[in-house]
């Protein structure tokens, strides 16, 4: 059990890969605290771990303000007395009401920038000053594939996740002499509310889906991209956020590591 | 994850790297086939194979004849079964007395491709009947660093690394639809007898080390480009394989990790 006694906060954690990957690291044997800004699912979360036998707490937290972040910090330490693993996972597809433009406007520009950049940002600053002071610290933080390459659409959300790539290269680089490894995962075609509102999205807007289910939409994104030919789970994404928060992953920091089943390869 | 029961075959397995990985796999549980052009030092690592997982056996293998992969292949499911992992971790750094030169010859181009590249598309051909048709299938790379960008000291080495990227992207896409998932990892500084040659050259040839011990190179190496401002270990890569090879990676193909410390963020 890699995570035996050790704490861990994950963002986003009420839902989708959040979810997943806290109960990944819970069943690892870590604390968790689950960070959300809403409260109902979050709290789902926790007793779903806590009836595993690890701990959990909830923590309200908007991951957009500096203060709010430093709260889950503070939970984490008054909670478990330590902090060892960091996963900046909340992220948003644009601004409420995304699905329901043709293209992203100022406002999801905007909105993907706060909550996947620099709601990133936020997270790590609210820890490198512990994580340095301890020698001691895991960030991982979640990408996209969507980050890997321009694409039309929701040109916004890709933007906004290749600066989360390049975020977690300039956070290694900075905490490397310090014990702290910093690292992303770009997960692939993962069945989230996400990508439900980006099916609707894509069978009102685009004529190719018109008049498919967001998951008809899914499956057919799966069978064109995915070389493996199967979607990947938030539990894939747990997997591989365990292995880069763990020692066995102490050399590795600065790394985009993509869970998609080979989608893109870099 | 427990290895019980499952075959990994490692390709120079029987020192370096190749030795650490094959001893993790056998902690773990598997059997392990060392196939190694050394008979000798093969012979006294699957000694140390057996007192851990009590199986291992051993093929002398020159990777660049692809009747002899066959036959590795053939007597690795005479002997232990079908392989379910296979290492190509198998490398040199140049043609004989490469160490002693200070511009790569075509005999280095050429042996370095013939081995880092065609041998381990050989071994891999000859593995891939015995993966396609039980469709389940790990198989793992050996790149480094060097395949990221060219680099003067030796250019020929680097190359063929790039080209170890490439043929891993190349066979995870044509492997996927059979469930067989393929990776590289470029482990980074690692003191090695390769580095030990590595280090003198740059001693010889590069006014900035003129006069150093390979070791003291090597360190300053460390201490210029790695921000974690450590060396990598066998181990690093040995857990990285590990990694790989696991149900974690399930949904993770086509990818090349560094495993370096930071030294490369791409």
């Amino acid at each position: 059990m890699d995570f035996e006694g050790k704490t861990a906060i994950v963002t986003g954690a009420a839902r989708g890969i959040g979810r997943g990957i806290a109960l990944e690291l819970a069943r690892r044997g870590s604390n968790v605290i689950i960070a959300d800004i809403d409260e109902e699912p979050a709290r789902e979360v926790v007793a779903e771990i806590q009836a595993g036998g690890t701990g959990a707490n909830y923590c309200e937290t908007d991951v957009t303000q500096q203060w709010s972040t430093d709260d889950m910090v503070e939970a984490a330490l008054e909670g478990y007395g330590q902090l060892d693993v960091l996963v900046n996972n909340a992220g948003v597809g644009g601004a409420p009401g995304f699905a329901t433009r043709k293209t992203p406007n100022i406002d999801d520009w905007q909105a993907t920038f706060d909550v996947n950049v620099y709601g990133i940002v936020n997270g790590i600053q609210s820890v490198e000053k512990y994580m340095t002071d301890r020698g001691y610290g895991k960030i991982v933080n979640i990408a996209s594939v969507a980050g890997r390459l321009g694409r039309p659409g929701f040109a916004s959300y890709g933007a906004s996740k290749a600066a989360a790539i390049n975020v977690s290269q300039a956070w290694a680089f900075k905490l490397a002499p310090h014990g702290i490894n910093v690292n992303a995962v770009c997960p692939g075609l993962i069945w989230t509310p996400l990508w439900q509102s980006i099916g609707e999205w894509r069978s009102s807007m685009d004529e190719q889906h018109a008049g498919m289910t967001p998951r008809q939409v899914f499956e057919r994104a799966v069978s064109d991209a995915v070389p493996l030919g199967r979607e990947q789970t938030p539990e894939d994404v747990g997997n591989a956020v365990a292995f880069l928060a763990s020692d066995r992953a102490r050399s590795i920091t600065g790394q985009a590591l993509n869970v998609d089943g080979g989608i893109r390869m870099n | 994850m427990k290895l019980t029961g499952k075959v990994a075959v490692v390709t120079g397995g029987a020192t370096g790297i190749g030795r650490v990985i094959a001893l993790k796999l056998a902690d773990r549980g598997a059997a392990i086939m060392i196939a190694d052009i050394n008979e000798e030092a093969a012979a006294v690592t699957a000694a140390e194979i057996e007192e851990i997982s009590g199986r291992s056996a051993t093929f002398t293998t020159d990777v660049t004849d692809v009747e002899t992969c066959r036959e590795l292949a053939a007597a690795t499911v005479d002997t232990l079964g079908p392989a379910d992992f296979l290492i190509n971790n198998a490398g040199i750094a140049g043609a004989p007395g490469w160490q002693e030169r200070s511009f790569s010859t075509e005999e280095d181009w050429k042996r370095t491709y013939q081995v880092n590249v065609i041998g381990m598309s050989n071994v891999t051909s000859a593995f891939r009947p015995q993966m396609t048709e039980r469709r389940s299938g790990r198989i793992v790379n050996i790149a480094s660093i060097a395949g990221r960008e060219g680099r003067p000291a030796i250019p020929h080495y680097s190359a063929s690394k790039a080209a170890v990227i490439s043929l891993t992207q190349a066979t995870a896409l044509e492997l996927a639809r059979f469930n067989i998932t393929v990776n590289a990892i470029c482990p980074g500084l690692l003191w090695t007898p390769m580095w030990e040659q590595v280090g003198d050259r740059y001693a010889r040839d590069n006014p900035a080390y003129k006069g150093m011990t390979a070791r003291q190179v090597f360190d300053a190496m460390i201490e210029e480009r790695i921000p974690m401002k450590k060396e990598q270990t066998p181990e690093d890569v040995a857990d990285t394989v590990a990694f790989f090879i696991s149900d974690d990676a399930k949904n993770i193909t086509g990818q090349a990790l560094n495993v370096d410390g930071g030294f490369f963020m791409r």
